[in-house]
């Protein structure tokens, strides 16, 4: 990994940044646990100051938070917050309720119709490879107007169709989300990934709407497992100015989401 | 006003609240989360539990490593690194130590089945989760649970019906309580409130048993009303390695260990030996880690403003000519 004086942005730096350029000032935001945290809260240091932030277990953040945030339970965040509540607070009055405008969500695998993963591989009853499970992402993307997915790109987490639907994106495409149940003007908005942005089509298609320096068309054609369709007007993102990474690294000086130390790999623990 | 004085030991409210095939209910979303009843409860060897917890994290992990959970109701199971629960998943994909029957819902439908079982309401309608895998008209072989599906009376539009979840018995940690059991929690509340008060009987643990005046002069904080309550036990440092707002931070290094000795049924089995069933209480627990990295763990201080809630001592008296 580059060191972090380097003025070349890593691919996970251009992923948040790309990301918080999704997201508008005074946008009322659910942000879930993750990269949603590091993006929203750059949004907020940058261009969204006024951006609101809410978390699901009865968070809105005031001020910005004197360390990052672990998870979005991290401690911290209530040293911080104009308002604590409940669960039904967020997830209930603002998301159910109709007061926010944007969910950002981190994923194991998102779909061709933008349905999100985090439950299992294989069938639910008997799975090979088991996941931590919804936790508020399915009301998220169930309810938010516009969800935005932030994800490190990897072929084998782009399937045509996942195994379980923990977060509906358009299911099937066509209107299927609708007849579902599911609210009208809700859905995928695009998903940010380490190689490019994605939006969805009339149909609820993901197709690819720009990719980031270093990548092209083809290459992250190859890197979902179906035929992805591409937007006319494709083209190169904009790279991270220097003040968006200089306010990236001193959001993160630990480097705990830039460089994953918070999972202390290889450090000796002792209690 | 006579008042039972519920202040016991741990072992004693465990021993006299919690019985074999208890639907448990472990209060605290992330936070606050009750660690040491929960270990009491495992060392007393309490077996085929159906265990509901908002927030699974490595407390459900341990009560389904230790197989005294036969049912898990969660809205997910994993350690917050983020890594993943290895005794859950071991359950979930080979039935080791033994199957369990999982029902998943999401964060804000078992909020309203909480609130809902709390109330004592045949059931709640929503907007949510609608086509997911939780949704068993549209995924028969998705997750399950039981939430229906059914068209709205009053518009016609399909909705998503939450049943109410009721528990035989609920434990949290909160920050204080008094001998009565008015129990007072700030901080983030996830789903502590309804959760709990839909509990047929409730143990309280609690940093501090202060008295009822501190309760009575802030009662807005009262999270639980004493008359609920069953049992109250001094516990401080008691939903270690989980934070309490006020008190302590997450052990974040804890969960880094945890994840690395728990990779493998017998790492699981070394871990609890060492930290549940190797201790006789939460002293002996906290005496195997440095009390320098503990105390580390407090935060540094920051007070909120106190309320002016007044008093009065008579009625109105008429106005007087000057």
């Amino acid at each position: 990994m580059p060191s972090p004086d380097k003025r070349t942005p890593t691919p996970v730096e251009r992923m948040i940044v790309a990301a918080s350029h999704l997201v508008e000032d005074h946008a009322v935001l659910m942000v879930g646990t993750q990269w949603p945290i590091i993006v929203s809260l750059l949004a907020r240091a940058t261009h969204a100051p006024g951006a609101v932030i809410c978390y699901e277990g009865g968070i809105v953040l005031q001020d910005m938070p004197g360390r990052i945030p672990l998870f979005t339970a991290d401690p911290v965040v209530q040293s911080c917050a104009a308002f604590l509540g409940e669960s039904l607070d967020t997830l209930g009055m603002v998301l159910h309720g109709g007061r926010c405008r944007m969910a950002l969500l981190s994923a194991a695998s998102v779909d061709r119709f933008g349905n999100i993963n985090t439950t299992c591989i294989g069938p639910y009853v008997s799975p090979t490879l088991r996941f931590g499970g919804s936790g508020g992402a399915c009301d998220f993307g169930s309810l938010s107007p516009r969800t935005v997915i932030v994800m490190e790109h990897d072929r084998r987490r782009f399937p045509e169709r996942v195994d379980f639907i923990t977060t509906p994106g358009y299911l099937d495409g066509g209107g299927e989300r609708y007849r579902a149940g599911l609210r009208p003007r809700t859905g995928p908005y695009a998903v940010v990934t380490t190689l490019g942005l994605f939006r969805f089509n009339e149909a609820g298609e993901m197709i690819l709407s720009g990719f980031h320096e270093g990548t092209d068309v083809e290459e992250i054609r190859g890197q979902v497992q179906w035929d992805l369709k591409v937007a006319d007007d494709v083209g190169p993102l904009p790279s991270p100015t220097p003040l968006e990474l200089d306010t990236l690294r001193r959001l993160d000086p630990e480097r705990m989401y830039l460089e994953y130390k918070r999972l202390l790999e290889g450090k000796e623990i002792s209690l | 006003m006579t008042v039972r004085n519920k202040v016991m030991t741990l072992p004693e409210a465990v021993d006299r609240f919690v019985r074999d095939g208890d639907t448990l209910h472990l209060g605290g979303f992330i936070q606050q989360q009750p660690f040491a009843a929960a270990h009491e409860i495992l060392r007393q060897g309490k077996k085929e539990l159906v265990l509901s917890i908002c927030a699974g994290m490595i407390l459900a992990d341990q009560f389904i490593g230790a197989g005294a959970v036969s049912h898990l109701i969660t809205t997910f199971c994993w350690n917050p690194l983020p890594a993943t629960a290895h005794a859950f998943v071991r359950a979930v994909t080979r039935g080791i130590p033994r199957p369990i029957e999982l029902e998943e819902y999401s964060i804000l439908t078992l909020n309203l089945a909480y609130f809902a079982g709390a109330m004592d309401l045949p059931y709640v309608a929503s907007k949510t989760v609608m086509g997911s895998g939780f949704d068993s008209e549209n995924s028969p072989d998705g997750a399950k649970n039981r939430l229906r599906f059914e068209i709205s009376p009053f518009t016609g539009e399909r909705v998503c019906l939450v049943p109410p979840i009721r528990h035989d018995v609920g434990i949290i940690q909160v920050q204080r309580a008094d001998p009565f059991g008015n129990a007072q929690s700030w901080g983030m509340l996830g789903e502590s409130r309804y959760g709990m008060l839909s509990c047929e009987r409730i143990v309280v643990c609690a940093e501090e048993i202060v008295d009822p005046d501190v309760i009575s002069r802030d009662p807005n904080r009262t999270m639980i009303p004493g008359f609920r309550v069953d049992a109250v036990v001094e516990v401080p440092w008691g939903a270690h390695p989980s934070p309490v707002a006020g008190y302590y931070d997450m052990d974040w290094l804890y969960f880094a260990h945890y994840e690395r000795r728990t990779r493998d049924q017998e790492g699981f089995r070394e871990f609890m030996d060492k930290w549940v069933y190797g201790v006789p209480d939460r002293e002996a627990y906290l005496g195997l880690m440095s009390r320098t990295r503990l105390e580390a763990l407090r935060p540094d201080p920051r007070d909120a403003d106190p309320v002016p809630y007044g008093t009065f001592s008579r009625h109105f008296e008429e106005a007087r000519d000057a």
